[in-house]
């Protein structure tokens, strides 16, 4: 049985993510691994030493503040947790709030949970657009695709990126980089939602998954036929298609 | 300054006959080439309006219920300047002025019923002068998903109290549009009973959580649609203010829906000659503003039961006697609403989805897994889904997700074979839903195949 931790639905049920979720546990579903899904919101209890994917969505600003202070208070938990191999996908304003800080057009800084090494600071222009990225799961290279909408530029520290910007910004529009990754943390700013479309991602993360509870971790093939077509509409529209 | 206005008038008619001619439908070119020449010519032509400049702004429903009071203040005699579907930025609603005017820059009317964007109200009430403004709803448009509502809503505040004398009509059962009322002196609400309130469904596009007053959470004792229901805050006294006019439960009976509307004690029945919640609360917000400009209830009751929807508001067409509808669809409560109709339609169908991604439907098309498609998964008698568009394969991903057998699910890119594909198709009905710039290009390829219904007969069944 594995447990997906979806962080706070009810505060950030408005950007697509939620397919995120629903992608992890549909491609368990079809396997035939049994999965189910814990909801935890402001204040709710969790362990996350008993759970096996967390997700972790963007907001607005109210509602980034809202679950900064939560998460805060739960960063030695979480901490522990990432230490010991937890699996986790935290895009835009999540990925965000795991950095150091992020400071604003004014000079602001707001304080992140510090828990993975870089820093975010506010741009003057929005990076918006269709994005893709070549990132190495596994040993194997793959292509993914999505859409991104940040104003944050994101500098890495002492850490690796998620992947290489093949078109679009990524992290900050100047590097070639994009996201993060540090031990089973992924960090990104692909929105679209990033899993149903990629499923290399989604089966690796589940992969990874069952590999922390000591299972084999490998998977049976799916037929991703529609999720190849609509990759493929944005490779070409990016000229990188085949 | 009365030959700059003739000037600006004449310039951008001739602008208005060569977009016609380039085959542009609903363009703002005229509006954007007489402001260029004359920035006050949409003042001076409203300030020559008889009666009055109604302004209909909110996410949904802006089209049908300025088409409604439209309608509604012909039928009373009066004569009316209406703006063209999506048109409703400045340069649109000054275009709408200057198709109207005479080539001396004069226009004979009573009434301007404007539709105006949420974000462009603040400019078009300040150069238009509104009388009376109607507020249908707020949601996140695909467009405008990061916290822009919010911002949105304050301008639209900040406009309201710094003229207190407008006369509103609100939604009472949407919390961002019920708090307006303390900005203005007078406002009349619309709003459905409570007793038809269900079980929240589409519960995951709900918009407002928070009081806009002080921040506490909301507490829902039903639902209508989305955020749109019986609220109160649990921190100050905010709750859903008692409708002027209300509706009770709506009866669907083939292609009508009929109503009872309450307004001061009294009940009239209103017979829609279309289907759909959304429909009913823009139905209701053209009757109540009817009766705060003293229409006379049974003449405004007649002719909404004559309304013919603008395109791509649930349009009804016959193709070889099976019903077809046609729906617009851009963001989730909008695409929720859609779905609910699905069902309402008993027997078996065929279902097209036609997704855009060009800039009037929104680069981004995430939004579409804030849809509840899973409520698709277990119905047996949609028998096909097409999806077509730039971004139909994405759409078929969604379906896969939600639960929908990919069987059940085609992809075609070319939006001709995809109709072609679903009127074939062995359901009993057909539903076509498109994004925005879809919509005109899969209309004009129906209209080939099929009749329109005569759905205003239908009203009098
Ligand atoms: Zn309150």
């Amino acid at each position: 049985m594995l447990t997906v931790c979806h962080l706070y639905p009810d505060l950030l049920n408005l950007y697509g993510d939620r397919g995120n979720i629903i992608a992890f546990v549909r491609r368990c579903q079809w396997r035939g691994i049994p999965v189910r899904v814990r909801e935890v919101g402001i204040g709710e209890p969790v362990d996350f030493g008993a759970v096996d994917f967390v997700f972790l969505g963007g907001g607005s600003d109210r509602e980034q503040t809202l679950m900064a202070e939560d998460l805060l208070r739960r960063k030695d938990e979480l901490q522990a947790a990432i230490e010991d191999g937890l699996v986790m996908l935290a895009i835009c304003g999540g990925y965000q709030l795991l950095g150091r800080y992020y400071r604003t057009l004014q000079g602001e800084t707001i304080p992140g949970l510090g828990l993975l090494d870089f820093y975010t600071r506010a741009g003057e222009k929005r990076l918006i657009g269709d994005i893709a990225v070549e990132a190495e799961l596994g040993g194997r290279t793959v292509r993914l695709v999505g859409f991104e909408n940040h104003a944050g530029q994101t500098f890495l520290g002492n850490i690796r990126p998620f992947g290489r910007v093949l078109a679009g910004y990524g992290n900050n529009g100047q590097d070639g980089t994009e996201g993060a990754r540090y031990k089973n943390v992924f960090c990104s700013y692909l929105h679209g939602p990033i899993l149903p479309k990629n499923t290399a991602l989604t089966d690796y993360l589940i992969g990874r998954a069952l590999a922390r509870r000591g299972q084999d971790g490998i998977l049976c093939p799916l037929d991703d036929t529609f999720e190849e077509r609509a990759c493929a509409v944005i490779l070409r529209r990016l000229r990188l298609g085949r | 300054m009365r030959l700059r206005l003739c000037a600006a008038t004449l310039a951008g008619k001739v602008a208005a006959r060569l977009a016609r001619l380039c085959g542009r439908r609903g363009s703002s070119l005229p509006g954007v080439v007489a402001l260029r020449l004359y920035p006050g010519v949409l003042a001076r032509l409203v300030s020559q309006v008889r009666t009055g400049v109604i302004i209909v702004t909110g996410t949904n429903g802006k089209t049908t219920t300025s088409n409604m009071i439209a309608r509604m203040l012909a039928s009373a005699g009066f004569r009316v300047i209406n703006n063209r579907e999506g048109a409703n930025l400045i340069t649109g609603v000054t275009a709408a002025f200057v198709r109207a005017a005479d080539l001396f820059g004069r226009i004979h009317c009573d009434y301007a019923v404007l539709e105006v964007d949420e974000a462009s109200f603040p400019r078009v009430a300040a150069q238009t002068n509104p009388r009376l403004v109607v507020v249908t709803n707020f949601f996140r448009d695909q467009l405008d998903r990061y916290g822009e509502l919010d911002t949105t809503i304050s301008f639209i505040r900040r406009t309201l109290a710094e003229r207190p004398h407008i006369s509103l009509v609100l939604n009472a059962d949407d919390p961002l549009v019920a708090q307006l009322a303390r900005y203005v002196r007078n406002t009349k609400f619309y709003g459905l009973a409570p007793r038809s309130a269900g079980a929240p469904r589409g519960a995951t596009s709900r918009e407002a959580r928070f009081c806009p007053f002080c921040g506490h959470s909301l507490e829902y004792t039903g639902y209508h649609y989305s955020q749109l229901g019986i609220y109160q805050c649990t921190g100050c006294g905010f709750a859903r203010p008692r409708p002027d006019v209300e509706a009770a439960a709506a009866a669907v009976a083939g292609q009508v829906m009929r109503s009872r509307v309450r307004w001061e004690e009294k009940v009239i029945s209103v017979v829609l000659p279309t289907q759909g919640v959304y429909n009913l609360y823009n139905a209701l917000a053209a009757f109540t503003t009817g009766m705060v400009l003293g229409i006379d209830p049974a003449t405004a009751a007649a002719s909404l039961g004559h309304y013919t929807p603008a395109t791509g508001r649930l349009e009804g067409f016959l193709y070889r006697g099976k019903p077809v509808y046609l729906n617009l669809v851009k963001n989730p409560a909008g695409f929720n609403e859609s779905l609910n109709l699905l069902f309402a339609g008993r027997g078996t169908g065929d279902v097209f989805i036609a997704i855009n991604d060009n800039d009037a439907d929104g680069h981004d098309i995430s939004w579409l897994w804030d849809v509840d498609f899973e409520v698709l998964a277990g119905v047996k008698d949609k028998l096909s889904f097409v999806c077509s568009g730039k971004r139909g394969a994405e759409m078929a991903v969604r379906l896969k997700y939600a639960g929908v057998p990919p069987r059940k699910i085609t992809v075609v890119d070319n939006l001709r074979a995809a109709i072609d594909c679903t009127l074939n198709g062995r359901g009993g009905a057909a539903y076509f839903l498109a994004t925005y710039t879809a919509l005109w290009p899969v209309e004009k390829l129906l209209r080939r195949r099929v009749t329109r219904t005569a759905l205003e007969n239908a009203a009098d069944v």
